[in-house]
């Protein structure tokens, strides 16, 4: 039972950080219909620039997530506008191309200024264990559970609830309807690439200060796909299970089954979806017309 | 213009510069140079400076370029400078296996590498060219002439680091333990695993082993830890970098488990000890062939002698940095005995003498001893130094100890 | 003044059937031919290994470029491809026995069947599906080759040594006529596939999988087999990709789960996106790119390093972002890559003194 219970705890963690890594990708895709490779690397570059403002910059740490958070809503935007403004309406191999050109660049950035070993970073978390059904069970990933659960509703209240939330699900749902009822799509689009870097940044601090602050954030980030697949492309709550779904597959696997399958059953859960159900558990189907 | 002579003249301009090619592109020699009387002695460095394992490849490659340069200062080898050629491959293969090419271009000598990857990628290619290769991956089949005739292990390997840690285990767990073993999901990680096995069979203890795979890339490994608690261990054998390791090692904080991490020289520095924290790392056991500073071995006085003259400080000075020092010196000396021995510096000769020169003195560097090369074997060094990690610190248990 | 190939009409079977159109495009192929049958005995070792390793980037990229650009299936898979290639031709020629030339063409057959099974969820998905299903291909045989089930691979080693290669009675020798004779191989083979390639799509099977790329709904309504079409392109390009794989392997003499990972299977990609998708001229000329920036970056650095010493220090990390700044760079100036770029100087000096 406790083996059980702990594997649960740890599961839950690794796949809270996933869904809100994996929120950005969908967010970037509702709104913009473009597939961001570059998910991992936002994540990382999050990371890094609240290392900078905690540690390098010794700011109090509210106001290095504040500068982390600006940080990250300036380099969505610039993103948004240099790079996938001019790329509208090119095909979609050339869109996966230029995310894929911009993770490579974004990463090798990281490394030109910070080098390649772990940033000693201290602990933001507390660190202590509580005893609990037998099992121990670390502080930390149950408060990264619950932060990301709080950020996961206050983005689906805005979703629902605010101004730009509704405008950003009819930009989503139809952009010419949306353009016609006086909704700059322009400033959707920067929105939407702002948001998902913000939402990349809490996953990445939070990731970075249960294991470290180091290049392998970024690998993290290719986790998103099979989260995605199997949630949905396009749904929200979708993604909120998958990325639950998959970091629990991952813990269990390493708890019960030979722990090096733990890298590659995601793939392979991919695989068998994209088999089954392409769209995902809560996606829509396409519907094309030639 | 018309259209007849608008293609002469693009047919001359490509002939033209074809010729001006073939003046400057020929004749820089070819593979496997000789180095003659008072000439620079040229020596290839391949390194991973920002890569995978930059973290411990850095002060690697410092500790070698240090030694190059106390050597220079004194005089050289023999009275010759060496010309180190250094350079990053980050741990991507193709690249290592290029400036493996542009090195044979320039005429090396000899070839100092790094890791795994590009000693296994090369080990065929030195031996084809004729170039000794040493480098910090100690993996046990490179011993073996007979298989890579030109690539020497330095210290001790992975099966021997293994067979040490297994020897300590058994004494101090009285005789009676679960092992597990937790190691890098690739060739690398695989390697000691078997050897392990075969050694308790061999010695007869009364140890459980088991072999666990790390996945990589993982924030934690609860998982791991999990299944070897189930089976019992108390012991863990890691065969890894230092950032798995240390999350092993907090891991097993957090989770208040009872259990000790014998780490093997890839994971046993200050590394692995600050990247857990003091608390976390506090009690595990470093299997590592490299001396550290602390250790004071007569060799280390010569490094402080360096430091000092630089004005480095020499707590900045990890364990990786002393193993380049020291692999570099070996190399020295294989070259210092060659040059005695005949006239022409070339890789065959640097081989001949590193196989006939009998106890190479690194000062006691490299597992607390000498290390000696023969036709027979490669294999340079068997000991092994034992530390524990107290109070942020590598501490000594036992200095030098052979399977 | 035809210069350069424009509205060509053509009249007679023959005309059609011919290589080229006009006659300066006959007088720059034979420049090429000239280039290449001089370059080997101006250059040094260091540059012909260099383009050795071309030659064979060139094999994958046009391998590539079938199922992705004119195919318009993407794939991110090409890592395992040339993964399949290398170890299943070097297991068959130092292992099982077989004479090389023998154990390269099987490898290649099984790189197709490989490549056909992967294409499968290609029949159901398009665009992006199919992308992720790929990677997720690569992930899967990378994970296979690293941990190598049962020592099976590479015998417990964890690395393959290839033997010299040998043909008969023709060995080749050793480094200093190594890159030599290496050349006349890859050169001849690479120049056949390229060949090859260009043919295939003057075929009624090329012009499918155009039709596939471009409407393939529309293309199954007038009767292209659109299973088939797909399947065959997958089996094609892995072939091809599994020749490159299998001859990299031969030729560096090594094989390790190192050199296929996700990493190359993008350089591939960025092969083929910045020489220009759909084109096998595109292919050849973003291979040679590609494969000669990081040499380039090298040098410049090396040359800068008294004055600029940054650029020494960091030059993995600036030959990456360097990578990644290139593929933005292109595919925003310039999406249809160098081969448009070629064009469009062909075209000005066709069209001048005027601007179009």
């Amino acid at each position: 039972m406790s083996t059980f219970l702990n594997l649960l705890v740890y599961g839950l963690a690794d796949g809270a950080i996933l869904a809100l890594a994996a929120l950005g990708f969908v967010l970037i895709y509702k709104a913009t219909g473009v597939i961001n490779f570059a998910q991992g690397e936002f994540l990382l570059v999050g990371a890094y620039m609240f290392y900078t403002a905690f540690v390098v910059l010794r700011l109090p740490m509210v106001l290095a997530v504040v500068f982390g958070v600006v940080v990250a809503t300036l380099i969505g935007i610039v993103i948004e506008r240099l790079i996938l403004r001019p790329m509208v309406g090119e095909s979609p191999i050339s869109i996966i191309m230029v995310t894929i050109g911009l993770s490579m660049l974004l990463r090798a950035l990281v490394q030109m200024f910070y080098g390649t070993s772990p940033m000693s970073q201290p602990p933001l978390l507390p660190r202590t264990s509580i005893s609990f059904a037998g099992a121990t069970i670390p502080l930390n990933r149950l408060l990264v559970v619950l932060i990301a659960a709080v950020v996961l509703t206050l983005f689906t209240q805005f979703f629902r609830r605010s101004r730009h939330g509704i405008a950003m699900r009819a930009v989503a749902d139809d952009q010419q309807a949306a353009m016609t009822m006086g909704i700059s799509v322009r400033r959707i689009f920067a929105m939407a690439w702002a948001l998902a870097a913000v939402s990349a940044l809490i996953a990445g601090v939070l990731l970075g200060d249960i294991s470290a602050v180091d290049q392998n954030l970024a690998s993290f980030g290719l986790l998103v796909f099979p989260v995605v697949i199997l949630g949905g492309l396009d749904s929200v709550p979708g993604t909120i299970v998958g990325g639950l779904v998959m970091g629990l597959l991952s813990q269990f696997v390493s708890g019960y089954l030979d722990p090096g399958l733990a890298t590659v059953i995601p793939y392979i859960v991919l695989v068998l979806i994209l088999l089954v159900r392409p769209y995902g558990i809560f996606g829509e189907t396409r519907i094309e017309r030639v | 213009m018309t259209r007849f002579s608008r293609s002469g003249l693009v047919a001359g301009a490509a002939a033209l510069t074809l010729v001006l090619s073939a003046c400057g592109g020929n004749g820089d020699g070819d593979g496997g140079g000789a180095a003659e009387g008072g000439e620079p002695i040229p020596i290839g460095i391949i390194a991973d400076l920002t890569g995978a394992t930059g973290d411990v490849g850095k002060p690697y490659n410092e500790g070698m370029l240090a030694y190059i340069d106390y050597v220079n200062g004194q005089g050289g080898i023999n009275g010759r400078q060496i010309d180190a050629k250094s350079n990053d491959y980050a741990y991507e293969v193709p690249r290592a296996e290029e400036l493996y090419n542009q090195y044979v271009n320039d005429g090396v000598v000899a070839i100092q590498g790094w890791g795994t990857g590009d000693t296994e990628a090369l080990s065929q290619s030195v031996a084809n060219d004729e170039l000794p290769f040493m480098s910090a991956s100690y993996a046990e089949p490179l011993t073996n002439p007979e298989d890579a005739p030109y690539n020497f292990v330095v210290a001790s390997t992975y099966s021997d680091q293994m067979r040490v840690a297994l020897n300590w285990i058994n004494e101090d767990s009285g005789g009676n333990a679960e092992v597990a073993v937790f190691h890098h999901d690739s060739p690398f990680g695989q390697a000691p695993v078997a050897d392990g096995e075969a050694w308790i069979s061999e010695k007869g203890y009364d140890l459980g082993y088991q072999a666990y795979a790390m996945p990589g890339g993982q924030a934690n490994y609860v998982g791991l830890l999990s299944q070897a608690q189930s089976q019992g261990a108390k012991y863990i054998v890691i065969q890894n970098v230092a950032p798995p390791a240390a999350q092993v090692a907090k891991d097993i904080e957090a989770q208040g488990l009872d259990m000790t991490i014998v780490c093997l020289n890839w994971c046993a520095n200050e590394l692995m000890i600050s990247l857990a924290g003091e608390e976390a790392a506090e009690g595990h056991v470093l299997v590592q062939p490299i001396a550290p500073m602390t250790t004071n071995q007569p060799g280390h006085d010569k490094i402080r002698e360096y430091l000092e003259e630089k004005g480095i400080d020499e707590s900045s000075i990890g364990v990786s940095w002393v193993a380049g020092w020291a692999t570099m010196d070996v190399m020295a000396q294989g070259i210092a005995a060659a040059l005695e021995n005949g006239d022409e510096l070339t890789g065959p000769a640097i081989k001949e003498a590193l196989e006939t020169m009998g106890a190479i003195d690194v000062g006691g560097l490299i597992g607390g001893g000498s290390v000696e090369f023969s036709t027979d074997s490669h294999r340079g060094s068997t000991n092994t130094g034992i530390y524990r990690a107290e109070g942020g610190q590598m501490v000594e248990i036992e200095a030098s100890v052979a399977p | 003044m035809a210069a350069t190939a424009t509205g060509i009409h053509h009249r007679s079977y023959a005309s059609e059937l011919r290589l080229r159109a006009t006659r300066a495009e006959y007088v720059r192929l034979a420049l090429l031919a000239v280039l290449l049958v001089v370059v080997p005995f101006v250059m040094d070792n260091y540059w012909l290994s260099i383009i050795n390793t071309i030659f064979i980037a060139v094999i994958g990229a046009v391998g590539l470029n079938i199922l992705v650009g004119y195919t318009g299936q993407i794939s991110l898979g090409q890592g395992g491809f040339l993964a399949v290639g290398a170890y299943a031709s070097v297991i068959l020629s130092d292992r099982i026995g077989l004479p090389t030339p023998l154990s390269i063409a099987l490898a290649v057959a099984l790189t197709a069947v490989v490549g056909t099974f992967f294409g499968l969820p290609g029949l159901r998905l398009k665009g992006l599906y199919l992308a992720i299903a790929t990677l997720a291909s690569q992930q899967i045989i990378e994970f296979f080759i690293r941990r190598d089930y049962g020592g099976f691979l590479t015998e417990g080693r964890g690395y393959i040594n290839v033997d010299r290669l040998e043909v008969g009675p023709f060995k080749i020798g050793a480094r200093s006529v190594f890159e030599f004779q290496w050349y006349w191989i890859l050169a001849v083979i690479a120049v056949l596939a390229v060949i090859c390639a260009r043919n295939l799509f003057r075929t009624g099977l090329g012009r499918s999988f155009m039709a596939v790329r471009d409407q393939d709904i529309a293309a199954e309504a007038i009767g292209v087999n659109l299973t088939r079409a797909k399947l065959t392109a997958f089996a094609v390009s892995s072939s091809f990709v599994g020749l490159a794989g299998a001859l990299t392997a031969h030729y560096s003499e090594v094989v390790t789960w190192e050199k296929f990972t996700l990493e190359v299977s993008i350089l591939y990609l960025a092969m083929i996106i910045v020489g220009g998708l759909g084109s096998v001229a595109g292919a050849v000329y973003g291979a040679v790119f590609m494969t000669l920036l990081p040499v380039l970056i090298r040098n410049v650095a090396n040359a800068a390093s008294g004055s600029v010493p940054f650029l020494a220090d960091q030059l993995p990390a600036i030959q990456n972002a360097a990578f990644g700044a290139i593929i933005i760079a292109f595919l925003i100036f310039e999406p249809r890559g160098l081969d448009r770029i070629w064009q469009r100087m062909k075209d000005y000096f066709r069209v001048w003194p005027f601007r179009y």
